[in-house]
């Protein structure tokens, strides 16, 4: 098997010096080439038993119910060839509806959620579908620059078949005046990249009287296409 | 043929811990797997020569035999996940890796793949970890596209059955990293 290259002008340099922790942390002497082997093609499978009470719904992991806009996000998990991706483990983490984590080190000055931790973990279904329940994250304030605020998002962790299909990324919300002026966001340098990463608004996925619905894809590396495959 | 744009990478930010931790993600294999049993740690420097106290980094290796994924509770044998301590140190309890062929069918030396991911870090960087006395070292076809900067990915021993390997995401002994 050989994946497709990563084409120009989709993920992020490592420096991008408006996003500041880049400056420090960015190599600075150019990757090596790699013929990729069976290390870097081939990769872990991960089981169901991984998958703790309500995974799959942010806002039943405690006693009590979360503040906050209830959200359900459904998408798919797919390879640039479209070919959907089933058993694929997604991992996700976010802040509470006010803007804060349930993290150590998050020192914002907005309210801890006694019943939101903001963790869960799904798995693609056998036509790569998944979905999920949670609120809405709030918008928090950075040190980045001055009045740095990141617009909402949640993080997405995605396994493909293999090791370098391997995606971290984050998953922002339609209209969001906050995006223009994040970093990390536009760090991605074209239009057609940096709107994959936005959810769409979508009303079949709404629950009446319950909960909004976002539809999500993520696209992950794919197979170069061979007469025999296509 | 349905053609659609990959989604971008974004930085895993500070805030992943909990979400990200795996049950027993130090340990690469189950007891029963045999090979030489070997643990490999070491710290992880930004270009200040300052600890990276919020990594992930990311393992992925065959057994002794060469073999990827045997069964183990939860994920594949040869798989590893761990987080940077406050003080920027990492330790993984594994087996040596077996040797696997190049592309060109060529052995390759015993190595482990390493995706790491941070804060500051817009995508993950891709690297492998050698281990020194092998004598497959030589005419590893990865290494051997590093020159001089190959010395960066060997681990040291560092007493029995433990080897040191530290992580330079810039500057003095930078790390190689790969683009694959």
């Amino acid at each position: 098997m050989k994946l497709r290259k990563i084409p120009h002008g989709v993920h992020p340099n490592l420096l991008y010096p408006s996003y500041k922790s880049t400056n420090e942390r960015a190599p600075r002497l150019p990757a090596v080439a790699l013929e990729p082997a069976a290390a870097e093609l081939s990769g872990p499978h991960f089981e169901r038993t991984l998958l703790y009470p309500n995974h799959d719904d942010m806002t039943r992991q405690t006693g009590g119910m979360p503040l906050g806009e209830r959200i359900i996000v459904t998408g798919r998990v797919l390879d640039e060839n479209g070919d959907p991706l089933p058993d694929t483990l997604i991992e996700l983490w976010q802040c509470n509806a006010s803007g804060r984590y349930h993290h150590e080190m998050d020192q914002h000055d907005a309210p801890l959620d006694p019943n939101f931790r903001g963790f869960g973990r799904v798995m693609t279904d056998a036509n790569g579908r998944y979905r999920f329940t949670t609120v809405k994250p709030g918008a928090y304030p950075w040190r980045n620059h001055p009045n740095a605020w990141r617009p909402a998002h949640i993080h997405y962790s995605v396994f493909g078949k293999t090791m370098l299909e391997r995606l971290i990324t984050q998953m922002y919300f339609p209209g969001d005046p906050l995006l223009g002026y994040d970093p990390i966001f536009n760090s991605v340098p074209t239009d057609r990249a940096r709107e994959r990463m936005i959810a769409h608004f979508d009303l079949e996925t709404t629950q009446p009287e319950f909960a909004l619905g976002y539809h999500f894809d993520v696209v992950l590396r794919g197979p170069e296409a061979t007469p025999e495959n296509r | 043929m349905a053609e659609l744009l990959i989604t971008p990478s974004q930085t895993i930010g500070p805030f992943f811990k909990e979400g990200m931790e795996l049950p027993q993600g130090d340990t690469l294999f189950p007891e029963s797997v045999p090979g030489r049993r070997i643990r490999v740690a070491g710290i992880v420097t930004d270009g200040l020569g300052q600890p990276v106290s919020d990594a992930l980094l990311e393992f992925w290796q065959p057994d002794a035999a060469g073999r990827f994924g045997g069964p183990r509770q939860g994920s594949s044998a040869g798989f590893g996940r761990v987080l940077t301590s406050k003080d920027g140190r990492y330790s993984i309890r594994t087996i040596l890796p077996g040797t696997v062929p190049a592309a060109d069918g060529n052995l390759q030396a015993p190595h482990i793949l390493v995706v790491i991911f941070a804060r500051g870090l817009l995508r993950q960087l891709v690297t492998r970890v050698y281990f020194d006395g092998e004598a497959l070292n030589a005419t590893d076809p990865a290494l051997a596209r590093c020159g001089a900067r190959a010395a960066t990915l060997v681990a040291k021993r560092d007493g029995a059955d433990a080897y040191a390997w530290n992580i330079s995401l810039q500057g003095t002994n930078e790390t190689v990293f790969f683009e694959a």
